[in-house]
């Protein structure tokens, strides 16, 4: 039981990492970004492609991040533009059905061109045993580096003004705007925090176990149900929920069978849906 | 400081607010007072850059602020303090007031001289904004739009929500920033209250502005006694 909660562990705490992108871009912007799972993936091509060429694994990795950043940037500076445009239902349905296109091609494009690509970071050999259960090196850095990074996203939303001020705007955009905070600049902000996320998400996840071109989708759906469990808009509520939800799924392989463990995930949403329409920790009521 | 000529808005090509023209020098008060329905809220929200307007100009300090987003003009020293507030719910009194200031540093001598004009503010500093009483909402909206130090504060209905006793306090708070030299513009249909306040006043009636003058004058319209002051 203790291998479990600790695999369930290091499982949910990049659950908790994938949804921290989406709802914060969700819970700001209200825009739901299906291209996810694909920024995640570019990403880890990219730091690949890097060690391919020579490029060491950390210089590779910040190159994947920096990559991840920049697909935010790019995705606020193009195909959002017309998002913007519109408020409510409008924007979060136009939002989907445009990143949903965009991930639709990149996924096109890498299976074409990269069709046997993947990516694999071996950190460490060996395991190392915590309270009786031995536990990869993977498992443990990939969760150190998940750790560092809610704790990081905690203090800037918690201690710095900007952090602030993008709360602020999830919290009521009007108010925001009436003390001279611009939500458009806030969403470009948290579009680029959210590539970086993501390509975090793939770094940590190919620590455990390959990402490869068709990943996208996984980390897509993981990410939306996390988010929808935790609370839009609610980072602590994607890391609360990330865990929860990682510990119902490695107990539910492991007492049921790992085929009907997503199905329980599944079961798990809804029903947190149900008692608590908002999520664990939601902010949009 | 603010000037405002042949102004006109609404929704969605409706005009609400017609050809309205007023204006604010430095250091006044001034009210614009007019019953539920007469436009002041839309003549606000449409001159602080939160509805476009149809017509008109509006200057403030000099500068051409007309159609600007409200952000933009927010940071340009014109303060709005909406009627439904707009605080952020979920974030501390604390947190709430030092936002106010941004993206400037909070300075502490103004955090001090709005948590000594609202000592509930400081009894509930770390409290969330959301479980405060109306009253004390009120007081937090208007002390996290004075956190930046405004030039000119414009007010929509500060009374709404309030029993008639906080609603007095809150314009006494008021009377207290105005003797400092505070420049402020409100919009009122407890026509009382802000006469007890104001230098000047605007009335506006189905949109349109019909009357103005000194307060004196207006408590001494024979109209004015008998439509908002109860006097027959």
């Amino acid at each position: 039981m203790t291998a479990n909660i600790l695999d369930g562990i290091v499982l949910g705490l990049q659950f908790g990492l994938l949804a921290a992108g989406l709802t914060l871009v969700y819970g700001l912007g209200g825009v739901l970004n299906l291209a996810y799972g694909q920024m995640a993936v570019i990403s880890a091509i990219i730091v690949a492609l890097a060690m391919d060429a020579g490029v060491p694994t950390w210089p590779a990795i910040g190159l994947g991040l920096l990559a991840g950043g920049l697909l935010g940037l790019i995705l606020d500076l193009t195909i959002l533009r017309p998002v913007y445009r519109l408020r409510g239902e409008a924007r979060v349905l136009l939002s989907l059905l445009l990143t949903l296109g965009v991930s639709f091609i990149v996924d096109g494009f890498l299976i074409w061109r990269y069709p046997l690509k993947a990516l694999t970071l071996r950190v460490g050999v060996g395991a190392v045993e915590i309270l009786g259960v031995p536990m990869r090196w993977g498992s443990l850095v990939a969760s150190a580096i998940t750790l560092v990074t809610f704790a990081g996203l905690f203090i800037f939303f918690q201690r710095t003004s900007l952090g602030r001020a993008v709360r602020s705007v999830i919290e009521d955009e009007e108010g925001a705007r009436l003390i001279g905070i611009d939500p458009n600049r806030m969403l470009r902000l948290i579009l680029v925090l959210s590539g970086v996320l993501a390509a975090l998400v793939a770094v940590t996840r190919a620590m455990v176990t390959p990402v490869d071109v068709q990943s996208g989708l996984f980390i897509t759906v993981f990410a939306l149900i996390v988010t929808v469990v935790g609370g839009l808009g609610s980072v602590a509520g994607a890391l609360l929920a990330g865990i929860i939800m990682g510990i119902v799924n490695v107990v539910a392989a492991d007492l049921i069978g790992s085929y009907i463990s997503l199905i329980i995930l599944l079961g798990a949403a809804a029903v947190t849906i149900l008692i608590r329409p908002a999520g664990l920790l939601g902010v949009k009521e | 400081m603010l000037e405002v000529t042949g102004f006109s808005a609404g929704y969605q090509g409706n005009d609400v607010v017609h050809d309205v023209a007023f204006h604010v020098d430095p250091g006044e008060a001034v009210m614009i007072i007019g019953s539920n329905g007469a436009g002041k809220t839309t003549l606000f929200r449409a001159m602080c850059g939160l509805l476009s307007s149809s017509s008109g100009r509006i200057l403030f300090e000099g500068d051409d602020i007309t159609g600007l987003p409200a952000e933009r003009i927010a940071r340009l020293g014109m303060r709005f303090v909406s009627a439904e507030r707009h605080l952020f719910p979920r974030m501390t009194v604390q947190e709430n007031l030092l936002l106010g200031a941004y993206p400037r540093r909070p300075d502490p001598e103004t955090m001090s001289i709005v948590l000594n004009l609202f000592p509930r503010l400081a009894e509930r500093r770390r409290q969330h904004a959301r479980t405060m009483s109306g009253g004390e909402q009120q007081m937090l909206a208007v002390g996290r739009a004075l956190m930046s130090k405004p030039r000119l504060l414009v007010l929509d209905e500060p009374s709404t929500g309030l029993a008639p006793l906080l609603a007095k306090a809150a314009y006494e708070a008021l009377g207290v920033l105005r003797e400092r030299g505070l420049t402020v513009l409100v919009a009122e249909q407890q026509v009382p209250l802000a006469m007890a306040f104001s230098d000047r006043g605007y009335v506006l009636e189905n949109g349109f502005i019909r009357l103005q003058g000194t307060t004196e004058e207006l408590a001494a319209n024979p109209g004015i006694r008998s439509a908002y002051l109860g006097v027959t």
